[in-house]
């Protein structure tokens, strides 16, 4: 046998050599030379348990068959995954699994990528020695001619069919760290099931469906539709948060039928959330908008394209014409494809020759410029996911980190479960990362820059940084407001021990990770936040990447790469005018926070919203909606009639990201193609390229580029794009902002996604719609009680700006006096509650019947 | 023959420490604390020979030598008191009666692997003896033979008695440990031995009450005298559950390498009521049948495998010849489909199936093939699980056909027992 | 709260004893089975909350253990060993003498609520059979007559409590 370097082992299978790394299994290497052996209960992602005993192999010197995927491979080890004893081995563990296994193939959800049909195919007998009638597990809650029992909102389980292989409560456990699901009994009278009372509800459920080998976990949203072998799949990408999911969407000629994980092990390692795995479910809604809206004496009436774009490009050659192109801005969402944004930007600047574009739609306050100089840097940090894995310290700060980054939650688990990261979670709230973290430190609401202020000192009286000099501290000491650890501590309300506690472990880690999330940029002093970030990264010389505030949706990075914000850096749009032809206009553009208020002042006469809804989602309702309102000449196009098309001049049917082929940049900087699933179903949906190109032309200057071009164009300008590395020798003062007087409103509102929901489009899903059907107040147990409400009872909560009532839920986390309102349901708009007026502090009654 | 274990056993109050150790309890720890290192004390185990009481026969010294060092991990010692092997009622007077020997021993033993924390796993049935066992072990507390600084060495232990939940398979080590750690009593694959991963992933040693009960003989009276008991591979003397129709049940205390007759006929008193001998299950319900003319056979672990058996747990079942063979095959299968884990599908779907069968046969519905098809089932389940619970479930079931097919025909053919069976009760 | 205080200071004490937390969960379903003879849903949560290990995993533990009862029986659980060396020496016999002495069938209970019977797998009284465990104690070497006296011995010792 060859010889081996140290981390090599050389083996022989089947009469093959391989040589693998160290460490390997049999299964493994024997995948490796193609030589494929069966198993039911093996992942590559899972520790092997040796269950189902499909993989046994003959391993010579071995006294009896080895389990394949258990066994490390050893140097000079011969395998048989092929004798006689194997094939009889093989043929007895599928006859035991078929012994009750129902023959339901027929109308299984599973036929035709099913496992054990495979299997039986490749190894099994024709006939069956089972003379038995075969086991049902039927309880009260059992229905159907199949013995179906609905264990969550979309998975329903089919103990008949089980082979008991443990994948799935596996991965429910293990990697999702998620306690609703799990195998109760023994012997052959072992179930799988919620626990007693329960059900499956987590953000990860669907991956159990995926991970079955079998049909015994199906969901709702694939059920009965239609055969695998009947549908082609697409390449593509989830397009809600910035994780950048890999998925496949699987569709026939009519419409998409489900999504499932496209495994990168890079991203996502196979598993996707629910979010990711239903969210496409919007394209096929029957309410799309099909034919373009124009106001007519105060009412929106369908109309032609033809009519629609000639009426936009009259009104902005008008508008132009009149008051300077600097009257009209542009703001597009964050789930637009990348060339899609491309092409808004050139129709922008090139075209109407206005600065005035934006994807930052859900943050007020924007500031850019020097204040925004640490934001800045940070939001483009060259983080990699795949490093979290391997940290060994996270604080993660102003994130609900499950609800933000779905995905990259499921890493940091990862680094926990294996490397025994420690975990710090820093919040206005406590969140599901209770779990695995070291510390919660859940500072007062709107204390964040304190508690920040406070863990920079921690670190300066400690001595804790490294490779600055004691006077360079002492400076940076002096930036900071309050001025002293036990101050900061004072208004944060969270223990100064803990605090050290925590700037301990972040500075005696290897290889410590910061991530901060959207309760920072839900913040109108998220620069400040950012600032105090920006220090404690380089106070702990924290590698470049590994300090970040995260792209927030699912294009957001992209839409930063191809410059759609009025200040852009000189090199971009140096390259951009080189593109272009010519340069960039010249008079400064705004901002999504100035746009507005130019709307309001009747500065900004016309926006174009491309794929957005500010009305319902910019975080200061009152405002956004009376600058909305302010307009001249309002143009949005989207998929569906929302509050933000309700207020528009003209309303446009926008295509659906599935509906083109594109990409997204994710929170890394990473380029992902989505490939077109199917085309519109109504020729009056049009893609956002399609829009721009049309009003380009109206308006004499066409873009001329078709997709392939674009394309092309595209990824030259993000290929140009340089991650700037933070400057070790900046560090920027850390002022908290004048505390909000909110006299009568005690409580503080905090809003965002429900778990399983995500911007606008949820709602139109039906299986996301199954979890979470409307919106709720959350409260804390102790709240509740305080208040003497009872889950389910209704509530006023009350602003200075507005009032609402909706029902209560008691939070399985929340344990202060920090509430929750979901701003995903068209029907509660709650930002309408919070405004710069209110704060978000809100009132909460108990409605009498 | 001499009373090693059971010297004292029959003495009123032997479990209180005072007369523990005025019978010469509590001579061989101290004698270990000062004077045998870790090291020194495994080697001599080693020597002794001393083999696993539980059922596996393993060296005891040479499982407590796998334990690594040095590794920045605690370790564990695991007393496994879940005595649930059919026929087997030794363990548990040896916690009842003489509780101190067995705390002894488990001390000697986590000294021997460094270990610091100590577990007595007792099922859950057995409440009077865990709280014999919870007792000595506040006696020893309070005497300063546990806790901090035992008797000024330096070395800590802390022994917890966690009482089981009614589960056969938590006396195999690996589901022992699950069942600790507070998951369900499942399985683990080997590798990783506990020796090396087991409870908490840390390294942990397992051994039975009556393998630890030796440790204080071992040490006070030496290898030479251990040795000079029993045979040259397995030295010692065995506790042996003597039940079913014989003359004297009860618990019996020889040298191995004892002639199995010997406790059958002269401490058993032989089959009562003028029944013939049919058969004897010699191990424990897991173990093979050895017939009539096998009587001879020395109670020792190599001439019970040589004669086609196991000495297992050493728990005598004697039957007679009123037994139909094929319902001692439904009562013995009927366990171990009840307490199967369910993880691996052959010892799952296997156990359950083979009950089915059998059961059809016994009641009268047995289909011809019957007989070939259990027999098949068992070779797709022997040496194809996780743990050993398979193969325990076929082994006496395969024996029980070779040696009694006839009687499992015959129920097929006629749809009754051949031999009606009846065991009064009076 | 369904334990009583004396259940939870007994499970706290125990579980404070334990490397890790989750050790806990099967001596606090012993605990609580104790107290109650039986055991829950509601029982898991609360050992939930007293011991702060995930309500699935007391739920989990608790099911896989035959032991314990998971619903009221009555105030006498007979466990009768049904396996090879009680049955060797009688144990299907005096099964069926329970049954018919106490008129009930196998897995019910009296009308008046006194015992339950039900048969098991191997308690560890080989040597004493036939035997059969009540609550917490075995009871061995049984013949039909300390069975009579037992039963009415323990229905005694019921009415003495009942005062």
């Amino acid at each position: 046998m060859a010889d081996n370097g140290k981390d090599k082992v050389t083996l022989t299978i089947d009469g093959h050599t391989v040589t693998v790394d160290k460490g390997t299994t049999v299964i493994e290497a024997a995948k490796n030379i193609g030589i494929e052996i069966p198993y039911f209960c093996w992942h590559p992602k899972l520790d092997s348990v040796g269950a189902c005993r499909m993989c046994l192999v003959e391993i010579e010197k071995f006294p009896k068959p080895a389990v394949a995927c258990a066994t490390d491979v050893m140097q000079d080890m011969v395998v048989h995954t092929n004798s006689e004893t194997i094939v009889k081995a093989r043929r007895g563990v599928i006859e035991f699994l078929l012994l009750n296994h129902p023959l339901d193939c027929p109308t299984c959800d599973k036929g035709g990528e099913c496992d054990l049909q495979d299997n039986v195919f490749k190894y099994g007998v024709d006939t069956s020695r089972q003379t038995f009638t075969r086991k049902r597990v039927i309880d009260e809650d059992t229905h159907t001619t199949f013995d179906d029992k609905r264990i969550g909102p979309e998975i329903i389980r089919n103990m008949n069919r089980c082979v008991t292989c443990f994948k799935c409560v596996r991965f429910n456990k293990e990697i999702a760290g998620e306690y609703d699901l799990g195998a109760y009994q023994r012997g052959a009278d072992t179930v799988i099931d919620a626990p007693p009372g329960r059900q499956i509800a987590n953000l990860y459920s669907g991956n159990v469906v995926e991970i079955c080998p079998v049909g015994a976990l199906t969901n709702t949203d694939w059920r009965y539709r239609v055969r695998v072998w009947l549908t082609k799949t697409a390449d593509s990408i989830s397009g809600y948060d910035a994780d950048g999911q890999n998925i496949k969407l699987w569709y026939d000629h009519r419409q998409i039928f489900r999504a499932t994980s496209r495994r990168n092990d890079a991203v996502d390692e196979g598993w996707i959330c629910d979010i990711a795995r239903y969210g496409y479910q919007y394209v096929n809604a029957e309410d799309r908008l099909t034919t373009p809206l124009i106001k007519k004496q105060g009412k929106q009436v369908e109309s032609t394209w033809e009519e629609a774009i000639d009426l936009i490009a009259r009104r902005f050659k008008e508008i132009k014409d009149k008051k300077g192109s600097v009257c009209i801005a542009g703001l597009a969402g964050g789930n637009q494809s990348t060339e899609t944004i491309y092409l808004f930007n050139k129709f922008f600047r090139h075209v109407l020759h206005s600065n005035s574009v934006d994807y930052r739609l859900d943050y007020i306050d924007l500031k850019d410029g020097e204040d925004a100089a640490a934001y800045n840097s940070l939001s483009s940090a060259p983080f990699v996911i795949a490093d979290l894995g391997k940290t060994d310290a996270v604080l993660v700060f102003a994130s609900n980190f499950i609800k933000d980054h779905p995905i990259v939650n499921l890493w940091m688990r990862k680094a926990h479960r294996k490397n025994n990261a420690r975990i710090f979670t820093a919040n206005p709230v406590e969140t599901k990362s209770a779990d695995i973290s070291e510390d919660e430190l859940i500072y007062r609401p709107d204390t964040e820059a304190a508690f920040l202020a406070g863990l920079l000192h921690a670190v300066i009286d400690n001595k804790l940084y490294k490779d600055i000099d004691d006077g360079k501290a002492a400076d940076v000491k002096g930036m900071l407001n309050p001025a002293s650890l036990s101050e900061a501590a004072d208004i944060c309300g969270i223990n100064a021990d803990r605090i050290i506690g925590l700037a301990r472990a972040l500075a005696e880690a290897k290889n410590p990770y910061i991530i901060a999330g959207e309760y920072l940029n839900a913040t109108p002093h998220r620069h400040v936040l950012a600032n105090g970030l920006y220090n404690l990264a380089n106070l702990l010389s924290v590698a470049d990447g590994q300090a970040v505030i995260p792209a927030s949706h699912a294009n957001s990075a992209g839409a930063e790469r191809v410059g759609l914000r009025p200040t852009i850096p000189t090199h971009l749009a140096e390259l951009l005018a080189e593109k272009w032809g010519k340069p960039l206009p010249e008079p400064p553009g705004n901002n999504t926070s100035k746009i507005l208020k130019g709307a309001l002042r009747e500065d900004i006469d016309s926006i174009f919203i491309l794929g957005a809804n500010p009305a319902v989602r910019y975080p200061d309702g009152p405002f956004v909606n009376a600058a909305l309102d302010k307009l001249d000449f309002l143009v949005v196009a989207d998929l569906f009639e929302t509050a933000t098309t309700a207020k528009a001049d003209v309303v446009l049917p926008l295509a659906g990201w599935s509906e083109q082929d594109g990409s997204f940049i994710n929170l890394e900087g990473r380029h992902q193609r989505f490939e077109r699933a199917l085309p519109p179903r109504r020729a009056g949906i049009k893609r956002g390229v399609e829009i721009i190109r049309k009003v380009a032309e109206a308006l004499d200057v066409p873009l001329e580029e078709d997709d392939n071009a674009l394309r092309r164009e595209t990824e030259e300008v993000l290929a140009a794009w340089k991650c700037q590395p933070r400057d070790r020798n900046q560090y920027y003062p850390v002022r908290p902002p004048a505390a909000v007087e909110h006299g009568d409103y005690p409580y503080r509102l905090l809003t965002g996604n429900d778990l399983h929901h995500y911007g606008y489009l949820t709602e139109h899903c039906p299986s996301l719609m199954r979890f979470t059907s409307e919106a709720y107040l959350e409260l804390s147990p102790r709240l509740v009680e305080k208040l003497d409400i009872a889950e389910g009872d209704l509530v006023r909560v009350e602003s200075v700006t507005a009032r609402l009532m909706l029902k209560a839920k008691i939070s399985d986390f929340f344990e202060g006096e920090v509430v929750f309102i979901p701003n995903n349901f068209s029907a509660m708009p709650v930002n309408e509650l919070i405004s710069h007026e209110s704060g978000g502090w809100v009132k909460i009654e108990k409605l009498d019947e | 023959m001499e009373r090693v274990l059971f010297k004292y056993v029959d003495e009123p109050e032997q479990y209180r420490i005072d007369n523990y150790i005025k019978n010469g309890g509590y001579q061989a720890l101290p004698r270990v604390l000062k004077e045998l290192p870790p090291d020194e004390l495994i080697d001599l185990v080693k020597k002794s020979g001393v083999r696993g009481r539980g059922g596996a026969g393993f060296p005891a010294g040479m499982k407590w030598g796998f334990v690594p060092k040095d590794i920045g991990r605690p370790k564990y010692l695991c007393c496994n008191a879940d005595e649930s092997e059919p026929g087997t009622c030794k363990d548990r007077v040896l916690m009842e009666r003489d509780p101190h020997m067995v705390v002894e021993g488990i001390i000697i033993a986590s000294y021997a692997i460094q270990a610091h924390t100590a577990f007595v796993y007792v099922r859950g049935e057995f409440v009077y003896p865990a709280h014999r066992m919870e007792e000595a072990i506040k006696e020893a507390y309070e005497k300063g033979y546990l806790g901090k600084n035992i008797l000024g060495s330096g070395f800590d232990l802390d022994i917890i008695v966690h009482t089981g939940g009614g589960a056969y398979i938590c006396g195999e080590e690996t589901a022992l440990l699950s069942s600790l750690e507070g998951d369900r009593g499942l399985s683990r694959i080997r590798p990783p031995f506990p020796a090396i991963k087991g409870l908490y992933a840390s390294p942990t040693v397992v051994n039975n009450v009556e393998t630890l009960a030796n440790l204080p003989h071992i040490i006070n009276r030496g290898v030479d005298w251990y040795r000079s008991h029993g045979t040259e591979k397995s030295p010692g003397t065995k506790i042996f559950s003597l039940s079913g129709n014989i003359a004297r049940p009860g618990n019996y205390e020889v040298d191995l390498g004892t002639p199995l007759s010997y406790v059958i006929n002269e401490l058993g008193g032989g089959v009562p009521g003028g029944y013939k001998l049919k058969t004897i299950i010699p191990g424990g319900s897991s173990t093979p049948l050895l017939m009539p003319d096998q009587i001879d056979t020395p109670l020792d672990f190599e001439s019970m495998a040589q004669a086609g058996s196991m000495l297992g747990s050493g728990a005598i079942i004697v039957i007679d010849e009123r037994a139909c063979m094929v319902w001692v095959a439904m009562k013995l299968i009927n366990f171990y489909a009840h307490e199967s884990c369910g993880k691996c599908t052959p010892c799952r779907e296997g156990t359950a199936w083979l009950k089915q069968i059998i059961s059809r046969i016994e009641n009268g519905g047995g289909q011809t093939g019957d007989i070939e098809l259990i027999l098949d089932a068992c070779k797709n389940i022997m040496g194809r699980t996780i743990c050993p619970l398979g193969d325990a479930a076929v082994m006496p079931t395969e024996s029980i056909i070779k040696h009694f097919r006839d009687e499992f025909a015959y129920h097929i053919e006629h749809g009754k027992c051949l031999v009606k069976t009846d065991y009064p009760f009076e | 709260m369904i334990l009583n205080d004396a259940t939870v200071q007994n499970i706290k004490a125990r579980a404070a004893r334990y490397p890790s937390r989750r050790s806990a969960i099967l001596p606090a379903l012993t605990a609580a089975y104790k107290q109650m003879g039986y055991l829950d849903a509601d029982i898991y949560l609360e050992i939930s909350r007293i011991i702060k290990i995930p309500y699935i995993e007391i739920a989990e533990a608790a099911s896989f253990y035959t032991m314990f009862p998971k619903h009221e029986v009555g105030r006498y659980l007979i466990q009768v060993c049904h396996n090879i060396s009680c049955s060797l020496r009688g144990a299907d016999n005096m099964i069926e003498y329970l049954q018919s002495k106490l008129d009930i069938g196998m897995g019910e209970t009296t009308p008046d609520n006194m015992f339950t019977l039900i048969s098991v797998e191997c308690l560890g009284g080989c040597s004493a059979a036939p035997m059969m465990q009540i609550n917490e104690d075995y009871y061995e070497d049984l013949t039909r007559a300390k069975v009579d006296k037992i039963l009415d011995e323990l229905r005694a010792k019921a009415m003495q409590e009942e005062k």
